[in-house]
């Protein structure tokens, strides 16, 4: 029963203070966090305790919670006394008059949990680095606007992170952890009949799930790698808009984003209202780039806006080439010093060497998005060379080895001959 | 057999074989020695010790990478001295690069940055980057695995 | 040749007869006798692992000339040698495959000296430096696996000296010894390469000097069930015929090393976590492989323990045979015979698991 945090019991005794007040309606100050019973010997536990089902449920995941780890107890949201009705008169501890309040509706929800989260005061003696923008923000958001307009099926905060049992977005078993971000929105977000009246999409999980992005989440296990609140925001949920696609994406991907604005100062239009980031590379489908996204061939991106004939068509062809050639030829170079020292030839010097390529791969790939066949092309002519340097390092390897063999070849023909002659020796000795 | 005492022609000729065969045998074996006894043009590889650069080479504020061990590695001057760390990025072993306007190590492919100790201080990379020993002597500047 | 220059060539040739005598080595030489039936070729053996020996040396002082025995520049040097050194690969190559052969050999001619039963007196001490001889070489092949410092022999090493701690009583000290210090360092490499070079070499020169002699004193043993034939003198017939094997293995080496050059690997990481597939050499893999099959506990002694003081007892009865085995007649001879093919089929067999069942090693 008090095996309770010792944190949470100190601040029960020094914290809370004595006044007692919000116990009608949703107050707007946080629970003042009155002296009493300790979270788990209030009466709501002592009876809800030999319930079940439903009204079991708040007192079996009570431990995993935080609020009841840092010293909240049911009444704090519920309201009512937790001290009455230990007699067994329930009706007692849910007397309205006493401040009982129930089950919050949906539509109360985000006030509730703002009555505290939103109240910098309260909760910086939890955490000093603790946000309290949440409400704000949410209700910025496309739920928060429906659910201030009265729609009881938008999002509010315990759809996303829990009731009775909410964990810290730090545990992983957390539905707001970022290994688990993606299914917690698909949940309704996947779901066409919750989505039909809005007129949203619901296959974005489903392509997510396929991203370079998911797989560098849940394949490599590297947490940050972007999930849905990465780019939509957490609780301020919005779509971002056109005008900010490429901030969103250049907040990692930056030399990208910063060579886009480049070229944007450069030719002083607005790139970004004809040209974004999601139109090569779609939004929550992220594919790894494939060589075939650039150029002017079958699956280019390059030729849903630029036309044979107009220098974008052209420039995109050259930077194609040049990546294509840069490629085949890293591929060549490392496939040939593969062979060579399956062959038995060490190659270890000539590998590090062939690394300068695969850097200037990763450059060019990535000057693509300067527009600027100049730059670009002078990655790649140097990836380039650097390969070539690596297919001439594979050729003397094997021309090495070729020696090899052909003085391997003399000297046997030559050990045969002692031998030969060693054994006609022998015989003309013992003919004697 | 033909031969015996007394053909001497082909006795002889025995006699040349062996001789000329046992000879090309010590030459294809002594060829090889001899050639592996006279030092090879190249210096020997440098091992956890490298010259990374001369004195003078890079400016206060200039980053270089090197070659160590197989595997790049960085060297900064900074106003004070000079540091050397590996190159290789602890998030997707992309090489990192010294930013002269950031006064940070930076890594282009996922805009990690790591500070001039080494540590990573903003984006995805998970660790600080394997700090190197520098050493000036005379004009060198050796970069050794502490 | 004119015939001033014969006459002062053999005149050198008489100033050194006189001080060294070598017609008398080469009187003694065509007068030692090998004897000739259908065991004769079990002969040439001996002089192969000489042979193979020498090969050993010269490549190994070879090697000595780029080699530097610290764990910072091990590895660097060996891939020094054999990418920039002109026919390094060649010289470490036939280094690694001839210790292998050598080995080889050693095996085989133990086994045919055992099953000819030439062992037997007076031949006793020649059997017991012959077995410590192929226990010297072992420990050349285990010391030099170590020395190009790369990840599978730093693994091997590690997991090989562990099994000299688990000795009991002396086991701690044993491992130090090996180790110079609790974990395989550094340290370790100096070393084994100063068991390698000096120590190793210093006993084998003796040991094998007293074989040689022994060899000499008692001439070649004759079955006891087989009738020789003829006799061929050892010069120049016996020894042409070893240099024809000879220039065979020299053959055998030069492709091996120019088709199958020896792996250098990756070098070395002590905080590495162990990779798959560490496996010591081949000849040690049946010892290990025995080990793994012993249960944790053997009537409630450690099992490795158990392994470890049975392979001990084993060496120790393999090298007491020439004084075990006195008994005469059929009975005895089928016996022992017996005895050695049961340690052939073992040995064959738990180096067949290692390497032909997948997964267990």
């Amino acid at each position: 029963m008090t095996s309770f945090p010792r944190k949470a019991a100190v601040l029960a005794l020094t914290c809370w203070a004595a006044a007692a007040a919000g116990t009608a309606g949703l107050a707007a100050e946080p629970p003042s966090l009155r002296k009493g019973p300790l979270p788990m010997e209030t009466s709501c536990v002592v009876c809800h305790r030999e319930l079940d089902g439903a009204a079991l449920e708040p007192v079996t995941r009570a431990a995993d919670d935080v609020h009841f780890q840092k010293g909240l107890a049911c009444h704090d949201c519920h309201g009512g006394d937790p001290e009455a009705g230990m007699d067994g008169d329930p009706s007692a501890a849910h007397d309205e008059a006493r401040g009982w309040k129930g089950k919050p509706s949906r539509l109360q929800v985000p006030e509730l949990c703002g009555r505290c989260h939103a109240d910098p005061a309260f909760m910086k003696r939890f955490d000093p680095q603790e946000r309290t923008d949440q409400l704000a923000e949410y209700r910025t958001s496309g739920h928060g606007r429906r659910n201030a307009a009265g729609d009881a099926q938008a999002a509010v905060c315990v759809d996303c992170h829990g009731v009775h049992g909410v964990r810290p977005v730090t545990d992983p078993r957390s539905g707001v952890h970022p290994s688990r971000v993606a299914q917690t929105c698909a949940r309704c977000h996947s779901d066409a009949s919750l989505m039909a009246p809005y007129g949203l999409p619901t296959r974005q999980h489903e392509q997510y799930q396929a991203s370079v992005h998911a797989r560098a989440l849940y394949e490599g296990g590297d947490t940050s790698a972007p999930t849905c609140n990465d780019c939509h925001g957490s609780h301020g949920a919005v779509p971002p808009g056109v005008s900010s696609v490429a901030n969103v994406c250049g907040s990692c991907h930056t030399r990208e984003a910063t060579l886009f604005r480049e070229i944007e100062a450069r030719k002083g239009m607005d790139l970004e209202a004809c040209i974004q980031c999601l139109i090569c590379h779609s939004n929550h489908e992220v594919k790894p780039p494939t060589p075939e996204m650039l150029g002017v061939g079958e699956g280019s991106t390059c030729t849903g806006c630029h036309a044979e004939g107009d220098a974008g068509w052209a420039g995109a062809a050259t930077m194609a080439e040049g990546l294509g050639r840069l490629r085949r030829r890293l591929a060549e170079a490392s496939e040939q010093l593969d062979a060579a020292e399956h062959a038995g030839m060490e190659v270890g010097p000539d590998r590090f060497a062939l690394q300068t390529a695969s850097d200037q791969l990763v450059e060019a790939r990535v000057l693509v998005h300067s527009f600027d066949i100049e730059r670009f092309s002078k990655a790649a002519a140097e990836g380039i060379a650097a390969a070539d340097e690596g297919v001439a390092a594979a050729g003397r390897a094997f021309r090495e080895l070729r020696s090899r063999r052909n003085g391997l070849a003399l000297s046997l023909v030559v050990i045969a001959a002692v031998m030969v002659s060693l054994i006609l020796t022998i015989r003309r000795i013992e003919r004697r | 057999m033909m031969d015996g005492p007394g053909l001497p022609g082909r006795r002889g000729f025995l006699g040349w074989f062996l001789g000329t065969s046992v000879g090309a045998m010590c030459v294809s074996v002594l060829y090889p020695i001899a050639r592996y006894v006279s030092p090879p043009e190249v210096p020997e590889a440098p091992t956890s010790r490298v010259v990374a650069a001369k004195v003078g080479d890079l400016r206060p504020d200039q980053g270089k990478i090197f070659r160590f061990g197989g595997k790049p590695g960085i060297l900064i001057r900074t106003g004070d001295g000079y540091r050397a760390f590996s190159a290789t990025c602890t998030h997707l072993n992309c090489t990192v690069q010294f930013r002269p306007d950031l006064r940070h190590i930076w890594c282009a492919c996922h805009n990690g940055t790591f500070d001039l100790m080494g540590r990573n201080v903003s984006g995805p990379p998970p660790r600080p980057l394997e700090e190197y020993q520098v050493n000036v002597a005379g004009d060198d500047i050796i970069v050794s695995r502490s | 040749m004119s015939t001033a220059l014969q006459d002062k060539t053999r005149g050198a040739m008489g100033w050194l007869e006189e001080r060294v005598g070598f017609s008398q080595i080469l009187e003694m030489g065509r007068h030692k006798m090998v004897p000739v039936h259908r065991h004769t070729v079990w002969y040439y053996l001996g002089g192969m692992s000489l042979f193979l020996f020498g090969v050993q040396l010269a490549t190994g002082i070879l090697l000595l000339l780029y080699y530097r025995p610290s764990s910072e520049e091990a590895f660097e040097s060996v891939q020094f040698l054999v990418t920039k050194v002109p026919f390094g690969w060649l010289i470490r190559s036939i280094h690694s495959w001839s210790a292998n052969l050598l080995v080889f050999v050693l095996f085989l001619h133990m086994f045919s000296v055992f099953f000819l039963r030439a062992y037997r007196r007076p031949r006793e001490l020649t059997w017991v430096s012959g077995v410590v001889l192929l226990l010297l070489a072992l420990a050349f092949g285990f010391s030099g696996y170590l020395l190009p410092w790369n990840t599978l022999a730093f693994f091997a090493t590690q997991v090989g000296t562990e099994v000299a701690g688990a000795v009991p009583v002396a086991g701690g000290f044993l491992l130090r010894l090996l180790r110079g210090g609790e974990q395989v360092t550094g340290g370790t490499l100096t070393r084994f390469y100063g068991f390698h070079v000096a120590v190793l070499p210093a006993i084998t020169t003796a040991v094998l000097g007293l074989h040689l002699y022994l060899v000499q004193r008692h001439g070649m043993s004759v079955p006891e069930r087989v009738q020789a034939r003829a006799a061929m003198p050892f010069l120049p017939s016996f020894l042409l015929r070893d240099l024809v094997g000879w220039c065979a293995a020299l053959g055998c080496l030069a492709f091996l090393a120019a088709f199958f050059p020896w792996e250098l690997g990756e070098k070395a990481d002590p905080f590495a976590p162990a990779p798959a597939g560490i496996k010591p050499e081949w000849y040690f893999a049946w010892m290990f492989q025995l080990l793994k099959l012993l249960p944790a506990h053997v009537l409630g002694v450690e099992g490795e323990l158990v392994g470890i003081l049975g392979i001990s007892a084993g060496g120790v009865l393999w090298l007491m045979v020439p004084f075990l085995d006195r008994g005469e007649g059929r009975r005895s001879a089928l016996l022992w015979a017996l005895m050695g093919w049961a340690a052939v089929a073992a040995i064959a067999s738990l180096t067949a698991m290692v390497y032909l069942i997948p997964g267990s090693s």
